[in-house]
């Protein structure tokens, strides 16, 4: 595992020599650079990320109304690119995503789409647009920190404007809700995976059901096509023959946003888990962080370690520690990526949830050099801890 | 409508403020505000090894170096004051809000020095663009400190005239720098023998809790003058102008602090003739800030500087000495002509 905690020799100093202006002190907007062709269909592309990519390709196809380009399975290629074009110490997923982006464009893909956020997400799209163009690629960026002064207003203008002009709003907010549906029906799904996956006795059972919920998904197109989906898929999952113990070791996982759920950011953390034979429950997901997200009132969950709101996942990050260290939880998991500065300003609060409750609590930095073996060593000494406490406390 | 706030911390009679993180930026205001409550303030020394030291070992491993400076100052203010004063500055503007750092920096004191019996008292200001919330704010901490209203709008007032003379006084002495500068340029320019060398002006851009710490940027505001080099700090630009100027440069920067140092940039780029960028390791708004900047600003030489806590000041030095160089030599003409 490379050392992230120490500064590079060759990042300590840069020198730029650039003596004469070549352009503007400006960083790309979104005007056209180049002229699409008026009768092409346009691709559109997100990042990838998690499990959610059946919901990025209905909210192109059914509320932009584009074609939505689906990505390949990433591969080490991808994190390589990223990688060399940024710089050494922006978190990890600025890096996973740009190699996103330049597998999409060498696929085809005329939009790429980034969101926005509290935190350095909010700079992600302006600051990986102007690295692509440097880069030489031509696009353009449906960014939704772009227009976030007009909330939903300013969000409608910019996809008008950049992706589709001809957008049916009435139908594009119909659909919109099920979009939010589609990803509250995969998080009530995932829960149920993570939470049983591990004692199937037919090795592979959850994840070929869970194959076909995804296909199912992809191919919904209204409200009515996902919650069928969910229920084929749920019946299917629940029919699956287990072998759970009455009290099997229970594992929660908080952390970031992006590392603590995307499997390639945190190298297949649910499948190792599940692979011990662990239950695992996982609170972090855009259900629970978007769609029925109430920070204050969550934060009250936790109030003898918050005061106020530390940061954009944190109040999650502590409130599902200390709700799994309640529920008597054999452990947890915080995940997150190198240099993240919310979540790991959220671990001196989860050293206290984890004395108070004497619950271990395994702290996981991910950085794109992290060694997939490094993790199996350390996530195996977790679970044998944990199974041994289990045994004394019998 | 809020309850109207208790009199809940009226006891607290000595209030400890470590000198770290937005002390550089609110530290009159502050200072002002409790003395006018009728507080003793206690503000922590100046940063020095010990204090880096005591922080690094209360503080999470991969924290940036400032906030690591930050916990030991709260650390060295234990014992010494009823409270410390650790405010919340959360980002509720998206084009003016702060690192996450100063919105969790209350809870990260309160459960880092929970078993030590450190009382923090705080205030939550939301959205920094929005002055009557930030009055709102500051007005429940005084009556949280059982001041009246009249007494808590009074210390307000003058704490707000404290901060903004010294954030005059310091754009004046830029403006005033940089005119003597302009003159001294001319007058050089004009000498026919070329007997007085040249004045050499550079743009120090970096985070006030780093540019104006002597124990972290010390050295290198040091060596820059020692070179016969003027240093101008980009912080202390006019925050309103330079903020304006920042949208020039980009639409969806979210960080008050960021967007007036590329603002500052912005506007004295062609009065200055080099840049140095001082980041804290691994400091997160500038992990990216830093990479615009190098990309979309030309015309200036560059140097950007990144500092922890294990560097040493000769390696600065020299890297400082050799960027000096390069500008002397390309104000001789070297680069364009040769």
């Amino acid at each position: 595992m490379a050392d992230i905690l120490t500064l590079p020799q060759e990042a300590r100093s840069r020198i730029a020599v650039e003596l004469e202006k070549h352009r503007e002190p400006k960083m790309p907007t979104h005007r056209k650079k180049y002229k699409r062709d008026r009768h092409k269909r346009v691709k559109l592309a997100f990042f990838r990320y998690c499990y959610y990519d059946p919901a990025f390709k209905f909210f192109a196809e059914q509320v932009l109304d584009v074609d939505y380009l689906t990505l390949p399975e990433a591969t080490r290629r991808t994190t390589e690119i990223g990688e060399q074009n940024s710089t050494d110490y922006v978190c990890t997923p600025f890096k996973h995503i740009l190699g996103d982006y330049v597998e999409a464009l060498e696929a085809g893909a005329d939009i790429l789409v980034q969101f926005g956020g509290p935190c350095r997400l909010g700079y992600y799209g302006e600051l990986q647009e102007a690295i692509l163009r440097d880069m030489g690629y031509q696009f353009d960026m449906l960014n939704f920190s772009r227009g976030i002064e007009e909330g939903a207003i300013g969000w409608t203008k910019q996809c008008l404007k950049l992706v589709n002009p001809d957008i049916n709003i009435p139908h594009a907010v119909r659909q919109l809700a099920a979009t939010a549906n589609m990803a509250v029906k995969l998080d009530e799904a995932r829960d149920f995976y993570l939470a049983n996956a591990g004692f199937e006795r037919e090795r592979g059972a959850f994840k070929r059901a869970w194959a076909s919920y995804e296909d199912a998904l992809r191919a919904a197109t209204c409200d009515r096509d996902i919650n069928e989906a969910f229920r084929a898929a749920m019946d299917a999952m629940r029919a699956i023959p287990l072998d759970k113990p009455a009290d099997p070791v229970r594992i929660g996982v908080v952390g970031e946003m992006f590392t603590a759920i995307d499997e390639r950011s945190n190298l297949n953390l649910d499948e190792k888990l599940m692979g011990m034979g662990v239950e695992v429950h996982r609170m972090m997901n855009l259900t629970n962080r978007y769609v029925r997200y109430n920070e204050p009132n969550l934060r009250r969950g936790a109030a003898d370690y918050l005061t106020y709101d530390m940061g954009p996942t944190s109040t999650l990050t502590v409130v599902a520690a200390r709700k799994y260290a309640q529920e008597g939880f054999d452990g947890v998991v915080h995940a997150k990526s190198a240099g993240c500065t919310p979540e790991i300003d959220c671990m001196p609060v989860l050293q206290q949830v984890s004395a108070d409750f004497s619950m271990p609590i395994l702290y996981l930095t991910y950085d794109s050099q992290t060694s997939d073996t490094g993790l199996d060593t350390r996530l195996e000494a977790f679970y044998d801890m944990l199974s041994m406490k289990k045994e004394k406390t019998k | 409508m809020a309850l109207i706030p208790q009199p809940d911390l009226a006891d607290v009679q000595v209030i400890g403020i470590p000198r770290g993180l937005l002390y550089y930026r609110y530290g009159p205001l502050w200072e002002t505000f409790f003395a006018e409550l009728g507080r003793t303030v206690v503000v922590s020394d100046d940063t020095d090894r010990a204090i880096v030291d005591a922080g690094t070992l209360v503080s999470v491993d991969e924290v940036c170096l400032a906030s690591k400076a930050y916990m030991g100052h709260v650390d060295s203010l234990t014992g010494r004051c009823d409270a410390v004063f650790v405010p919340c500055y959360a980002s509720c503007d998206p084009r003016a809000g702060f690192c996450t750092k100063f919105q969790s920096v209350t809870d990260m004191v309160a459960n880092t020095f929970r078993d030590r019996g450190v009382r923090v008292i705080s205030c939550l200001v939301e959205n920094v663009s929005k002055p009557k919330e930030v009055r709102q704010a500051y007005l429940d901490l005084a009556r949280r400190l059982g001041a009246g209203p009249a007494q808590a709008k009074h210390a307000w007032k003058a704490a707000m005239h404290a901060l903004e003379a010294d954030q005059r006084a310091k754009a004046a002495a830029q403006d005033e720098t940089l005119r003597l500068l302009a003159e001294y340029r001319q007058v050089t320019a004009s000498d026919p023998t070329g007997s007085h060398e040249r004045p050499l002006a550079i743009l120090l851009v970096a985070h006030p809790y780093i540019a104006h710490d002597e124990y972290l940027c010390g050295t290198i505001v040091e060596s820059l003058e020692s070179m016969g080099v003027t240093v101008l700090f980009a912080d202390e630009t006019n925050h309103a102008r330079s903020y304006k100027a920042s949208f020039d440069f980009t639409d969806t920067l979210p960080w008050v602090i960021n967007r007036e140092l590329i603002g500052s940039i912005l506007l004295l780029q062609d009065k200055v003739d080099g840049i140095v960028l001082v980041s804290a390791f691994p400091c997160g708004p500038d992990s990216m800030t830093d990479d615009a900047i190098m990309r979309y600003i030309q015309g200036t030489p560059i140097l950007n500087l990144m500092i922890d806590a294990q560097s040493g000041t000769a390696g600065v030095e020299t890297r400082i000495e050799s960027f000096v160089d390069i500008l002397r030599y390309h104000q001789k003409g070297g680069y364009v002509h040769g």
